[in-house]
């Protein structure tokens, strides 16, 4: 694509204001490229947490489904339920933000209260229903833990985009357009100069020529 | 010859404006690790406006990493100084001497390698990067420089 010249007058004042315009892209673009590789960096890395969570929810999944069908073979269907609707689980969830390279990220924290009354279960001895519930919690803060690695992939994702496209646009744009009209400026200074010294030289030639005649 | 005034005017505005947003999220005050230890919930106002917060269990990490008086030398988030064009990062120490540098330590902790400590703080590569900022993600904060 050929790079428009972009000028409003042709003097050195703005050719001075251009090159500066100029230096300050560029200095940008450097920024934004290293911005752009930080954010790619981090946006890796949450895709392999992310995937990394993930089979590790589905594994928790399969041991809770798992647990819970043993607790209802043994206790029945009756009993597991009736301790289900009177437990609890004292926890609570604190969502913030973090800061990578600019882009705002959710971050989620469980915190289990460890101060609220503890649940009483019909079936206080069984094991099971400890393990079916333990397992359960495991799945909750896995969850919890998913959710914030795919909300911040969604989030730096968008970024790249619009870093990439500042990027390109600098670099394609921008900058070639400023490059093109310092050199279309350039030139036409260089051209002025070397007529005036032409008009000069025919100015002297003349003055000579006359001054030859007058004597 | 086309003259477009008005529109070279925005790009020189967005320039000027993209340079200082690329650094907004840095905080304005740092706290240090004693401090964040003792909140509920440990977080630094950035120059944005906006909130950095902590994750405890990063916090009590790095408190696990430090001796009670190296808690109180450590200033969070330790910034990362990326330089344009190069390879190696920057992390500014909490205190000037080399041999105190609690960043150091950390990071030899985090990293199970020792790192080059400098005057002017610990040199970390971009090879290293991705180790520290797995372990450390919202301990640690970006900053771009030339």
């Amino acid at each position: 694509m050929a790079a428009k010249i972009r000028i409003a007058r042709p003097t050195k004042i703005e050719l001075a204001r251009l090159k500066r315009r100029l230096r300050l892209a560029t200095r940008i673009q450097k920024i934004i490229k290293d911005r752009l590789s930080i954010l790619v960096m981090e946006f890796l890395q949450t895709v392999k947490e992310s995937a990394d969570v993930k089979e590790r929810l589905q594994k928790e999944y399969h041991d809770a489904y798992k647990a819970l069908s043993l607790s209802l073979g043994y206790h029945g269907y009756a009993l597991v339920e009736q301790t289900l609707m009177i437990s609890e689980m004292p926890f609570s969830l604190h969502a913030a933000t973090r800061n990578v390279a600019g882009v705002r990220l959710p971050t989620f924290q469980m915190e289990e209260n460890r101060e609220a009354p503890q649940a009483v279960y019909p079936a206080e001895n069984s094991s099971l229903l400890e393990y079916t519930s333990d397992t359960a919690r495991k799945c909750l803060s896995t969850t919890v833990e998913l959710a914030e690695l795919q909300s911040a992939l969604e989030l730096l994702g968008d970024e790249i985009n619009k870093v990439k496209r500042i990027n390109n646009a600098l670099e394609y744009v921008v900058i070639p357009g400023l490059d093109v009209t310092i050199k279309y400026l350039s030139m036409k200074f260089e051209e002025r100069d070397r007529e005036e010294v032409a008009r000069l030289k025919y100015v002297k030639l003349l003055i000579e020529k006359r001054e030859a005649y007058a004597y | 010859m086309p003259i477009e005034q008005e529109k070279d005017d925005v790009i020189a505005r967005y320039l000027g404006s993209e340079l200082s947003s690329v650094n907004a999220q840095l905080p304005k005050k740092r706290k240090t690790l004693s401090h964040l230890l003792h909140e509920e919930h440990p977080r630094v106002s950035c120059l944005d406006g906006s909130e950095h917060f902590f994750r405890i269990d990063e916090l009590r990490y790095l408190a696990s990493i430090l001796e009670d008086r190296e808690r109180d030398d450590l200033l969070l988030p330790m910034i990362i100084e990326v330089h344009s064009g190069r390879s190696d990062m920057m992390v500014r120490c909490s205190r000037g001497d080399e041999e105190g540098a609690v960043e150091a330590k950390v990071f030899a902790e985090v990293l199970d390698m020792p790192v080059s400590v400098e005057k002017t703080g610990v040199r970390i590569y971009r090879s290293q990067l991705g180790a520290m900022r797995r372990a450390l993600k919202t301990t640690t904060q970006y900053v771009f420089t030339l």
